[in-house]
């Protein structure tokens, strides 16, 4: 069920706290709640080499990314690909770790720790990979690849493992004593999928990023996973990073959104109100190319939809990034790096020209004919 | 039910075509198609029987301290199936016990082999970066060096016996072993289970002994056949040149050599030993052939 951060504070630009993200003073959320995770500006490089091992471009992955996530929620990542989402999640688990930045884990600083360090704080923030059958080891046995977690963290004897193991197949659906036994090679995408997250949650973490992890799966097998992942998040307060490139399949999921491009925040916000209001043209674009079953729903929308291509991520646009297949960009974007700003209650975007609201017409070009979205367009499953 | 043209036109295999259809891969071809992998590992278990167990549970005669006056026998004399070598001892013990010679030094080279440089190469890809560019070229230089040049300057170094020729040998295929389990490790180490192991919190020795390591098993065994061979023509070569295992004990190498002087007259005593030298050979490279077939593509 997706809900609004209930709370009655002013809507409206709000002053900024660091590094232009909105903190929980700014946002004037209930301060109860516990900020579990806080990324300040992370930057993840790779150095290109050519053949030879001669020093190519940077590549830039992830440019200057702050976000902050609380406890219990469930935060969505959607862009395309080659976005960043998938680094930015290696870099939260310093797989490898970033450049320079922050990520603050509970309030500790896992850059600033070395390897050795990071290593018992792992067992809070645990990951499931996109690929199911490339995730687990082909030549062990599922009981061992779920108990991995416990026997590397010393958790409890050999009994008291088997026990757990068995538990927690129980509670992704798999039955024990057939599955447990059996290879990945021996076990079905969906199978697969459940055995990754069993193993994930062997101990007890609070963070469980969600790399593209139903990506791969069939439709109906996507649908059986989520409602896991809701079951498991009712069952042990679980929070959620999940990553997707599936705008409508992020809706159903997330409490929040955020959209990236080419390395960089577009915007954030609550995923309804990323849905019925979309700020940012890019936001727009990709609600925009959500097939939908009426064609002349489709036909409204395909006159909008964004031309050209992914600029290079070695070389991206100056000012913002996606100027050059935005309808709204201007001479300010070329030169200005647009920063987040507030521009709704708990809504951020990252934009000069961001979009009307419905109500408005905007001046200027570029302003769609059709409204910006409509609850008709929604894919999928209403919750 | 009438039935369609069709189904009056297809072989009556559907049944058993479903169920061998649910069998793993592996069986579905028979025993034939196996062919590649039974014959050879059937010679070879042949072999290592002939030369280890049938001394014990056949008497021969002994392969040293023949009597001159059995010299020179041909194939085919009573006693003596292969006949005698110019001193009087007995060709088909000489070739037993001097397989056995062979297949030691070529268990032991590759166990070193496998074990050593198994461990080095998993090592050197796990640390990557400079340790690991630094190790491969060390490896390198070796590897660049003609096996049987290095493997004789150190028998010359260390005397004659088969523990020298072992340890001359190790020396040669460590470095092999070292590239391949490496390389192999390489290819494993990026894949997404062994990210996976290390977030589960597998220390990095942890995740190499029981995730690297039985992935790049298949790779090593097959390389260690293949090479096999090249120890057993090496070892035979070493004592060829007389560097080996010292006269009048048996060595494959070293009977070649005594049959070669005398092999216009008998010969018997240069062919028997080749011919068995070539078929070790060849089964040990057909194994690995069969060997690579099957496990040639690893995930």
């Amino acid at each position: 069920m997706t809900t609004l951060n209930g709370s009655d504070a002013a809507s409206g630009v709000a002053p900024l706290g660091i590094g232009g993200v909105a903190t929980t003073e700014t946002t004037g959320r209930p301060t109860g709640e516990k900020v579990l995770l806080e990324v300040r500006n992370l930057v993840q490089e790779f150095q290109i080499r050519n053949f030879g091992g001669v020093k190519g471009g940077v590549l830039q992955a992830v440019s200057n990314v702050s976000f902050e996530m609380r406890a219990g929620e469930t935060l969505g990542v959607v862009g395309e690909t080659g976005s960043g989402k998938s680094t930015l999640a290696r870099s939260v688990i310093q797989a490898p770790p970033p450049k320079s930045g922050q990520v603050l884990f509970e309030g500790v600083d896992l850059v600033k720790l070395g390897r050795r360090q990071v290593a018992p704080l792992r067992r809070h923030l645990q990951m499931v990979f996109q690929d199911p059958y490339g995730s687990l080891d082909p030549k062990w046995r599922v009981n061992d690849i779920v108990a991995e977690p416990l026997v590397a963290y010393k958790d409890g004897d050999r009994a008291q493992r088997r026990a757990r193991v068995a538990e927690l197949l129980e509670l992704v659906g798999l039955d024990p004593n057939i599955h447990g036994r059996r290879r990945p090679g021996q076990l079905s995408g969906g199978q697969a999928q459940r055995v990754a997250i069993a193993r994930a949650i062997a101990l007890n973490p609070q963070l469980v990023i969600c790399d593209e992890a139903v990506s791969s799966l069939d439709v109906l097998v996507q649908a059986q996973v989520l409602n896991l992942f809701e079951k498991l998040r009712g069952e042990l307060g679980l929070s959620y990073l999940f990553i997707a490139h599936d705008l409508a399949l992020v809706k159903q999921v997330s409490d929040r959104v955020m959209v990236m491009y080419l390395g960089k925040l577009c915007e954030v916000g609550p995923s309804e109100a990323i849905y019925r209001e979309p700020l940012h043209p890019y936001t727009l674009a990709l609600l925009r190319s959500i097939p939908d079953p009426d064609p002349e729903v489709d036909q409204v929308n395909m006159r909008e939809v964004i031309s050209g291509e992914l600029p290079s991520p070695i070389h991206p646009p100056s000012g913002c990034r996606f100027r050059t297949r935005c309808p709204r960009a201007q001479e300010r974007c070329i030169t200005e790096v647009p920063e987040l700003q507030m521009l709704r209650k708990d809504h951020l975007v990252a934009c000069h020209f961001p979009l009307p609201s419905s109500a408005e017409v905007a001046p200027g070009g570029g302003a769609p004919t059709a409204p910006a979205w409509t609850p008709g367009m929604t894919q999928g499953v209403e919750r | 039910m009438a039935a369609l043209p069709s189904e009056a036109a297809t072989p009556s295999v559907p049944i058993a075509a479903a169920v061998m259809a649910e069998e793993p891969a592996r069986s579905r071809r028979g025993w034939v198609h196996s062919l590649d992998l039974y014959i050879p590992a059937g010679v070879l278990v042949l072999l290592l029987l002939a030369c280890f167990v049938w001394p014990l549970v056949y008497k021969l005669p002994p392969p040293v301290g023949g009597s001159i006056l059995d010299a020179s026998l041909p194939l085919g004399s009573p006693g003596h199936i292969l006949g005698t070598d110019s001193v009087g001892n007995d060709i088909m013990s000489r070739l037993l016990y001097g397989g056995r010679v062979s297949f030691e030094v070529m268990f032991a080279v590759q166990g070193i082999g496998l074990v050593v440089g198994g461990f080095i190469g998993v090592a050197a890809a796990s640390f990557s970066g400079l340790a690991e560019a630094t190790v491969m070229r060390v490896l390198d230089v070796l590897i660049a060096f003609p096996a049987i040049v290095i493997a004789l300057a150190i028998v010359d170094g260390l005397g004659a016996g088969e523990a020298d020729i072992i340890w001359a040998l190790a020396v040669v295929s460590i470095p092999t072993f070292a590239r391949v389990a490496r390389s192999g490790a390489v290819r494993v180490r990026d894949q997404t289970f062994v990210v996976a192991a290390r977030l589960s919190g597998s220390k990095r020795w942890r995740t190499n002994l029981r995730h690297v390591l039985p992935n790049i098993l298949p790779q090593l065994i097959t390389f260690a056949v293949l090479g096999a061979a090249i120890v057993v023509i090496l070892e035979a070569t070493i004592s060829f040149f007389g560097y080996g295992i010292p006269p009048p004990g048996p060595s494959w190498g070293n009977m070649i050599a005594a049959g070669q002087q005398v092999m216009s007259n008998e010969p018997a005593l240069l062919l028997v030993p080749s011919i068995v030298l070539l078929v070790t050979v060849v089964a040990l490279n057909t194994l690995s052939e069969a060997l690579r077939a099957r496990w040639g593509v690893v995930r």
